[in-house]
């Protein structure tokens, strides 16, 4: 029940357990096809000769994007796209409502079109609050990215999701 | 008997008829060979596993029937679809459009043809094929007819896609 | 499915049928995936105010859901040459669309054995809205 959910030692322990590596692919499409989204109109992100000219290695994927994660049907989220896979957090949360509560990235290189980059995650907090609505569970997840060829870390992201 | 509606098909449209216009490029990736794959509902594994595509025998992630790539976006340009509802180009007095329907044809058998894969970047070159007048329950209409021809980065013809578009 | 062979089919041949039923999530999915981002197929307020009853589904979708029923058809040794449709009438979300194909006709030529078929959606009440053919090579047996 929703109401008496508390947080148990079990799922503290879950915290900072690294998930299996997934793929995420940053291509000129998707690159374009999330500038898009967002409304920028900024060449960096759609005109690859241009991105070269300012020396790039090719267009520049907008902040927050990250690349597209392999979707494998069976193995992806159909509607939020994350992989389902081994390793990481297994929660059973009675809440049916989702909201998205936050992200945060951090970047130690610039992404392009072209990257394949390879990803783990891993929970980072949990977090308990009562509300008018009842209870309300934060989850806190960190990824981890890495260019697939360098094996360089380029970014860490942290998405916060609100069960109520 | 009801009077013949007046043809709305000028010189200047039948002058464009078989005159190839200006190509497009279309980028296929893996993204957005997934992407289409998964809207649809496909279940085969070549288009969306590389491994299971190139153990088929194919180059990469095969682009599903009916996806041939995604024109190269410009913001604030023209949207550069060829085919389809792109490139009408001509003003006739009518004011509503319908998308009549879509023929794609492929060419898959090499040395001149090829699959459509993930990696390919496919260049569109569409032409008119025909105007046609009739009278139909919804009055006169304007039948275009186009026809546009896709080749891959290594030459090869790989599709055909007829598009009939009726404005009435 | 076991791979189809030219020799199994003949003219009259149903083949397998392929049910499909769009919720508004796919049609959000299928805009992502063709680049057609057009109000009508997801915005309800829209597509009434154009004169619709309600959302309608692309008819590019549905011309790529023949396209599934082919491949899933022909199996890994086939190859679709052609196929299409014409989008008469128009198909909703959360409705079953039957995507249906019949053999018509079938011949070798060439070396290759090619098998025509006319194929089209239909609504539950068996209206045919997207009427098209589709033409297709398959393995011989020998």
């Amino acid at each position: 029940m929703a109401d008496e959910f508390e947080i148990t030692d079990e799922m503290r322990a879950q915290i900072g357990v690294d998930s299996e590596p997934w793929t995420y692919e940053v291509t000129t499409t998707s690159v374009r096809m999330y500038a898009r989204g967002i409304g920028t109109e900024d060449p960096i992100h759609y005109d690859v000769d241009f991105a070269k000219s300012q020396g790039f290695r090719s267009i520049v994927a907008p902040l927050g994007y990250l690349g597209t994660p392999v979707y494998l049907p069976g193995q992806n989220d159909p509607t939020f796209g994350f992989p389902r896979r081994a390793g990481g957090p297994r929660l059973n949360i009675p809440m049916k409502g989702l909201l998205d509560g936050g992200t945060e990235t951090e970047y130690l290189d610039v992404i392009c079109a072209g990257d394949v980059l390879v990803e783990t995650s891993h929970l980072a907090d949990l977090k308990l609050r009562d509300s008018a609505r009842g209870k309300m569970l934060f989850i806190t997840n960190e990824s981890v990215y890495k260019n697939k060829e360098t094996g360089q870390v380029v970014a860490k992201q942290r998405l916060t999701s609100i069960h109520y | 008997m009801a009077e013949v509606a007046k043809s709305v098909i000028t010189d200047e449209m039948r002058a464009a008829i078989g005159k190839e216009g200006p190509s497009t490029v279309l980028e296929v990736e893996k993204t957005n060979c997934r992407m289409f794959a998964r809207a649809v509902g496909h279940t085969d594994a070549i288009f969306f596993d590389e491994a299971a595509a190139k153990a088929r025998g194919y180059r990469g992630i095969v682009a599903p029937p009916g996806f041939l790539g995604t024109p190269i976006f410009r913001p604030g340009g023209a949207a550069g679809v060829p085919g389809e509802m792109g490139g009408r180009g001509f003003s006739v007095p009518y004011k509503r459009v319908l998308n009549g329907g879509t023929d794609y044809e492929y060419f898959p058998d090499a040395p001149d043809g090829d699959v459509i894969c993930a990696g390919d970047a496919i260049t569109a070159r569409t032409k008119i094929v025909s105007f046609e007048e009739t009278e139909g329950s919804l009055g006169p209409m304007l039948i275009t007819k186009r026809e546009t021809v896709y080749t891959n980065q290594h030459g090869k013809i790989v599709a055909k896609m007829y598009g009939t578009v009726i404005q009435y | 499915m076991a791979q189809v062979h030219f020799e199994d089919v003949k003219e009259g041949d149903e083949i397998p049928q392929l049910k499909k039923n769009c919720s508004t999530q796919q049609l959000v999915l299928w805009a992502a995936g063709s680049g057609d981002f057009y109000q009508i197929h997801y915005d309800k307020d829209f597509a009434q105010a154009t004169g619709l009853k309600g959302l309608i589904v692309h008819g590019a979708l549905k011309n790529a859901f023949l396209g599934q029923l082919l491949h899933d058809w022909i199996g890994e040794a086939g190859q679709v040459r052609r196929f299409g449709c014409s989008y008469r009438g128009m198909d909703e979300p959360n409705q079953d669309i039957l995507c249906r194909g019949v053999v018509t006709k079938k011949y070798s030529e060439g070396g290759k054995h090619f098998v025509e078929l006319d194929v089209w959606t239909e609504k539950p009440d068996g209206k045919k809205t997207s009427p098209g053919t589709a033409l297709v090579t398959l393995p011989s047996k020998n």
